[in-house]
């Protein structure tokens, strides 16, 4: 465990499934060099297959005796899905039989496939929702205990887990390991790479991309331990936000807020079912397990407060008035920390997030 | 390297395959070990490569892929001049498999040559593998991975973008293309000191001169490994401890999912061999191996380890089913009498946190196991000849 964790929530009442971070992240980090299959931020439509396709089946993580389960390693043709790329030069130079417009492989899956698809009958009783999903920084990550280099670590000052390019061998234990398939092969590199919370942008007062982009304001960053912080407000005070499959034993640091908002079903002729909701509460419990419950009484309950008196701490957390109220980056924190560890405290570029249990400014609005 | 390998497939060298397992080989000197011609005097020997089967791997596939693994027969020669010692490992292997492509899933076949960076005190010689503290090791890794882009560590980040987004077309982009194939390596030779699992450090400062290839042909590899006799990191003469490695890519082979074998003498002939360290390696324990199973069931040592593929997997203990195959006697003989001098680092302790092996103890990894120290002498001995029985089957 690291001294210090850092941890995001997103509420999944809000995602819109519109990729909007898929994107900022893709372009941050992955659209190069070996990585462009990888999507260290992807948001599939649950149910679904997901990405890598059936992640869920695939092994890793712990089981209750803490002893770490073998996995597999997904296929980047049938898995992932090849990222494909169109002939632009030939259309240009070739003689005219070949100068049809064409993918370079024939793309078979990818991430997304099934998008929008869910489950259940339409119109009766369909249902999805979105599910963004990036590393979750373990505090017990499955890829860690896996490498049998110890080339992966988590870093003492926030917990972020990164791979020491150096030490790693290209093995892939860890992606068998990880019970959520979020670190991923780089063929070119013939290493592991994966999600690294943004932290060179964290250091300098940036929020992660994917939640600096989020047009619907559903990812809060900050520290557990702030008590300040949204993110601690949402995940100890109100408890409302919970890890992805806590049942995977690898405590992630990524809390989602369950969706509990979902429409009534319809019969036969196509008449509301009052007091029917589509989402099954199973699906919820399985992903989020049985704390799912008692996270969305409060939040009914909650929402219920504010209809009648117009006040809701948590109401007001969730609508995500002020970015600055939803990122406390603590970036004085990271200037010491910069200063212990002998290197350049980096000054930031943009002040707006920089606040935190060791920070006091709290920087315009 | 590739010229010179091809050449010597086409002159047929014959393996001997008449010699028995773990007979000491003999490094014929010679006026230069990089000239081909010299191999034609080379003696080969048979070595076994037992699988790896101390810890278990998490990957499903692989692991499915390799159970129950049998032993590989490998022919290696040596031959020596005034500066270098060559080793030639020759290998069945019924597919040619390179890591290659976009593709997450493919593995390199591959051998890997390890010598001991002190032979100063033989009785025992380093933890095969991976070496042990204050016994380390220098492993020599030939892979036959096709193209590897090092990560970038020089700031040319202009080269690491795909070709789509440079912006260039025709000659320009043919230029670009060209300036990225060169800064591949296309050759994975990697050398790497260790002192114990997890502490493989690969030499990166150009310290160590050696010279590595291997070239698939006539279902199998062979491989051929160049380094000097004398280096910062070994002084090598008389009798030269080696151990062989060996990946199958087509079984998902990499790291621990291999086969090796036990510590080789090599003899530099006309030099003074160590004749204690040769009998060591080549003689039989003199033990009783019944009364050996019998005495290790009496003190449970079944509780922890698992002896045969029968016996339940355990996260406690390395498996011992193949330990007669890759340890010496010498070896045997000290973890049971002292498990700490040797900790086999294993899992992870976060991957079975319920199972230490070990506990640390002011900054010193403390085996689990029990101290044995209090066995008489010939139960030790009887013991050792049981373990020395424990190995696959050769295929």
């Amino acid at each position: 465990m690291s001294k210090r964790q850092l941890a995001m929530v997103m509420d999944l009442n809000k995602c819109i499934g519109c990729q909007t971070c898929t994107v900022a992240c893709k372009t941050q980090w992955t659209n190069r060099n070996g990585r462009e299959y990888m999507y260290w931020n992807n948001v599939e439509t649950y149910p679904g297959t997901g990405y890598p396709k059936n992640w869920m089946e695939l092994g890793g993580g712990f089981d209750a005796a803490g002893d770490l389960q073998p996995g597999v390693i997904p296929n980047l043709e049938a898995d992932y899905g090849v990222p494909w790329d169109y002939n632009y030069e030939s259309l240009m130079t070739d003689s005219a039989e070949h100068s049809h417009f064409k993918p370079h492989v024939s793309p078979t899956w990818g991430p997304n496939w099934d998008e929008d698809q869910g489950a259940g009958a339409f119109p009766q009783d369909n249902y999805f929702f979105y599910l963004p999903r990036i590393c979750n920084h373990c505090t017990n990550p499955g890829c860690l205990s896996a490498c049998p280099r110890d080339a992966i670590f988590k870093r003492e000052q926030d917990g972020v887990v990164l791979v020491d390019l150096d030490r790693c061998q290209g093995y892939r234990y860890c992606i068998a390991g990880c019970p959520y398939k979020k670190i991923y092969f780089n063929p070119k590199i013939s290493k592991s790479e994966k999600c690294i919370l943004c932290f060179p942008r964290i250091e300098q007062g940036l929020p992660p991309a994917c939640a600096q982009q989020c047009v619907g304001r559903i990812r809060f960053v900050g520290f557990l331990d702030d008590e300040e912080s949204q993110v601690y407000k949402l995940v100890h005070k109100y408890k409302v936000a919970i890890g992805l499959r806590p049942d995977y034993g690898t405590q992630p640091n990524v809390y989602y807020v369950p969706p509990t908002e979902s429409p009534a079903k319809f019969d036969a002729e196509g008449k509301i079912i009052e007091g029917s909701t589509r989402l099954p509460i199973e699906e919820l419990e399985k992903l989020f397990g049985p704390d799912v419950h008692a996270a969305i009484k409060t939040l009914k309950d909650e929402m219920k407060k504010r209809k009648e008196t117009g006040v809701s701490e948590l109401m007001d957390i969730l609508i995500a008035y002020q970015h600055a109220d939803m990122f406390r980056l603590d970036n004085n924190y990271y200037q010491e920390v910069a200063k212990e560890q002998k290197r350049t405290p980096l000054a930031p570029v943009d002040t707006r997030y920089l606040a935190g249990k060791f920070t006091k400014a709290g920087g315009h609005h | 390297m590739n010229k010179i390998l091809t050449s010597l497939l086409s002159l047929g060298v014959a393996a001997s395959a008449a010699l028995a397992a773990n007979s000491a080989i003999t490094a014929v000197k010679v006026a230069n070990v990089e000239d081909t011609a010299a191999w034609s005097n080379a003696k080969f020997s048979d070595v076994t490569l037992y699988p790896q089967t101390a810890i278990e791997m998490n990957d499903k596939k692989a692991n499915e892929l390799t159970e129950n693994a049998k032993a590989k027969k490998a022919q290696v020669a040596a031959l020596y001049d005034g500066k270098n010692i060559a080793l030639m490992v020759k290998w069945a292997d019924g597919s040619k498999d390179l890591q290659s492509g976009y593709a997450s899933t493919t593995y390199s076949d591959g051998f890997a040559v390890q010598f001991a960076a002190t032979t100063a005190k033989p009785q025992p010689l380093p933890y095969i593998g991976m070496g042990s503290v204050g016994r380390p090791v220098v492993v020599h890794l030939q892979k036959a991975n096709e193209k590897v882009y090092e990560p970038n560590g020089n700031k040319d980040v202009a080269t690491q973008i795909n070709r789509q987004q440079t912006g260039v077309f025709g000659q320009e982009l043919a230029e670009y293309d060209a300036k990225v194939a060169s800064l591949a390596v296309t050759d994975y030779e990697r050398t790497f000191v260790g002192e114990g699992f997890r502490s493989l450090t690969e030499v990166k400062d150009g310290s160590v001169k050696s010279n590595s290839s291997m070239v698939y042909g006539a279902n199998g590899w062979s491989g051929i490994l160049i380094r000097p006799l004398k280096d910062d990191y070994v002084n090598l003469s008389g009798t030269v401890p080696v151990s062989i490695a060996v990946w199958d890519g087509s079984k998902m082979g990499r790291n621990g999912l291999k086969n090796l074998s036990s510590w080789i003498a090599v003899n530099l002939d006309g030099q003074k061999s160590n004749a204690g360290m040769v009998s060591d390696l080549t003689t039989d324990s003199k033990g009783d191996a019944t009364k050996g199973k019998a005495a290790l069931e009496a003190n449970g040592c079944n509780g922890c380890h698992q002896m045969t593929a029968a016996d339940p997997k355990s996260f406690m203990a390395p498996s011992l089913k193949n330990v007669g195959g890759y340890s010496t006697a010498a070896y045997l003989r000290e973890s049971i009498l002292k498990p700490s001098a040797v900790v086999v680092p294993g899992y992870n302790r976060n991957a079975h946190s319920n199972t230490p092996w070990y506990n640390l103890e002011k900054g010193k990894r403390i085996s689990t196991m029990t101290d044995y120290s209090h066995l008489d002498k010939a139960t030790v001995e009887d013991i050792v000849a049981y373990l020395k029985t424990l190995k696959a089957e050769v295929e």
